[in-house]
C-alpha cells in the first residue's frame, strides 16, 4: 500500500500532491494519506469521490486525519 | 522572510469563517443567540439594525479575513468591498463609513499602508470614508473592518422574508475560492498540473476573480430594495450554505438551479475538490443573494440592466425545507 504525507500542507496542495501520486496507481490500487489540514480532508474527500476512487476515513482527530483511497476502475478522470 | 502575502495564512479569504454549526454552536454555549427586542435585525443576520427614528436605521458589521491575494493593495480593496457587503445586503448604502481592523505580522509593516491605502481607495469608490481603526500585530495577516451605515425603515432587507415562489437571483458569479487557489500555485512544481485543467490562462482567471471580488454590491443593494422581499450576500459559506442560511432564517425551501460561474473555475474546483459544482465552493466578496417576487422580477431585472450590474437567476424559493441542488447546472461567464 502506498501513503503520501500531506501534513503542514494547505490548499490547494494536498489534492494537487495526492493527484500526483493516484496518476501513478492502477485500478485496485491504495493509496493511504496522513494530513491536518481540516479542510484538504474533505476536499480530498470530494474530488477522490467524484473522479474515480473510493475513499474510506481511517483516522478523523482534531489534530491528523487519515484517509485510505482505492482507485477504481474509471480512474484517472 | 516570504514576500507572497498568503503564504502567511493557513486559510484564505472568506474561507478563514469559522464553520456554520461551529458558530451556532458558539452562540448557543454563550447565550449569545437569545431575542434582542431592541433591535430591527440582531445575530444571525448580515448586520444588525437598529431604528435610530422614524426616517433612519442605523446598521453595523463587522468582517474582515486573511490574504486572498498577494498583492497588499488589492487585498485592501477586497477587505474593504467585502466588509461593505453585508451592511449593502441589508438595502443599507448611505453614510457608509468604516473603522479599519488591520492585522500584520511583525517584519511585514511596510504593506500595512499598502493595503490600507487599497481599503481606502475601495471605500472612497462606494462614497465611504475610513472614520479610523485599529492595528494589531498578528502571524496571519488579517484586514476588514466595522462597517456603518444608513438606510430608511422601510428599505430595509433581511433574510427572513423570503416567500415561496420568489425567484432567486445572484449578482456575481461565483468561483473566486478554486481562481484564488490557482494563483497560489501557479508558479509552483503544479504549474503545469494546473495550467492544463483549463483552456484560460490562470492569470487571466485570477484578474476575473480580483474584479468580481472588487466590484461593489451598492448598485444591486438599491435596486433589490426595491423590489426584492429578502436579501443576503454570498461569501465564505458558498452559495449553498448562504442558501440554508436563507431557507432556514425564512423557513421556506430553496432549489437552486444555475449558478454563474468564472470561466475555468469549475474546472480548477474539480481538480482541487472545492466543491463548486455543488454550490459549495467558498466565496469570497461574492454577489448578492436576492429573492424577488414573481410580480416584481421583471422590473429587478430591467433595473439591474439598466444599471450595468450583473446578474443571474440561480433559482426559486419553495414551501419545503432545505436546499436542493440535485438539478444546479453552472453557466461560465467570462468578461
Amino acid at each position: 500500500m502506498e501513503e503520501v504525507d500531506v501534513v503542514g500542507e494547505v490548499c490547494p496542495r494536498p489534492a494537487l500532491i495526492v493527484r500526483r501520486r493516484l496518476d501513478d496507481l492502477d485500478p485496485g490500487d491504495e493509496l493511504v494519506v496522513t494530513g491536518d489540514f481540516p479542510p484538504a480532508k474533505e476536499n480530498l474527500q470530494r474530488t477522490c469521490e467524484k473522479h474515480g476512487c473510493d475513499v474510506q476515513v481511517l483516522d478523523d482527530t482534531d489534530e491528523r486525519f487519515r484517509l485510505q483511497i482505492r482507485v477504481l476502475e474509471d480512474w484517472p478522470p | 522572510m516570504s514576500d507572497q502575502l498568503t503564504e502567511y495564512a493557513e486559510l484564505h479569504g472568506c474561507s478563514c469563517k469559522v464553520g456554520q454549526r461551529e458558530v451556532e454552536d458558539l452562540l448557543a454555549t454563550a447565550g449569545a443567540d437569545e431575542p434582542t427586542p431592541e433591535l430591527l435585525l440582531g445575530v444571525g443576520e448580515d448586520a444588525a439594525a437598529r431604528q435610530l427614528d422614524g426616517e433612519t436605521v442605523l446598521v453595523q458589521t463587522l468582517d474582515y479575513f486573511t490574504p486572498v491575494v498577494d498583492d497588499p493593495f488589492e487585498f485592501g480593496r477586497i477587505a474593504a468591498c467585502n466588509a461593505a457587503s453585508d451592511a449593502f445586503a441589508t438595502g443599507a448604502t448611505a453614510n457608509l463609513s468604516c473603522l479599519v481592523v488591520l492585522g500584520v505580522p511583525q517584519g511585514l509593516t511596510d504593506v500595512s499602508a499598502s493595503i490600507l491605502s487599497g481599503m481606502t481607495a475601495m471605500l472612497t469608490g462606494m462614497d465611504g470614508v475610513v472614520a479610523g481603526g485599529h492595528t494589531i500585530h498578528n502571524p496571519w495577516p488579517l484586514a476588514g473592518g466595522a462597517v456603518t451605515a444608513t438606510v430608511h425603515p422601510d428599505d430595509l432587507l433581511s433574510m427572513s422574508e423570503a416567500t415561496p415562489g420568489d425567484n432567486l437571483y445572484l449578482t456575481k458569479p461565483l468561483g473566486t475560492q478554486p481562481a484564488t487557489g490557482a494563483l497560489r500555485v501557479q508558479e509552483s512544481e503544479f504549474a503545469e498540473t494546473v495550467g492544463n485543467q483549463t483552456d484560460r490562462p490562470i492569470d487571466h482567471i485570477g484578474a476575473d476573480a480580483i474584479e468580481w471580488m472588487t466590484t461593489p454590491n451598492t448598485k444591486a443593494a438599491v435596486v433589490a430594495r426595491e423590489h426584492a422581499s429578502a436579501a443576503t450576500d454570498v461569501t465564505g459559506f458558498g452559495l449553498a450554505g448562504q442558501a440554508r442560511t436563507l431557507a432556514e432564517r425564512a423557513n421556506v425551501g430553496i432549489e437552486l438551479t444555475d449558478a454563474p460561474v468564472i470561466e475555468g473555475t469549475p474546472e480548477l474546483s474539480a481538480l482541487f475538490g472545492y466543491g463548486l459544482e455543488d454550490g459549495e465552493s467558498a466565496e469570497t466578496s461574492g454577489g448578492l443573494l436576492v429573492s424577488v417576487p414573481t410580480s416584481e422580477t421583471t422590473a429587478f431585472e430591467e433595473s439591474l440592466r439598466a444599471e450595468g450590474v450583473f446578474h443571474s437567476r440561480v433559482g426559486h424559493v419553495t414551501d419545503g425545507t432545505g436546499v436542493d441542488t440535485t438539478t444546479l447546472s453552472l453557466e461560465p461567464v467570462s468578461d
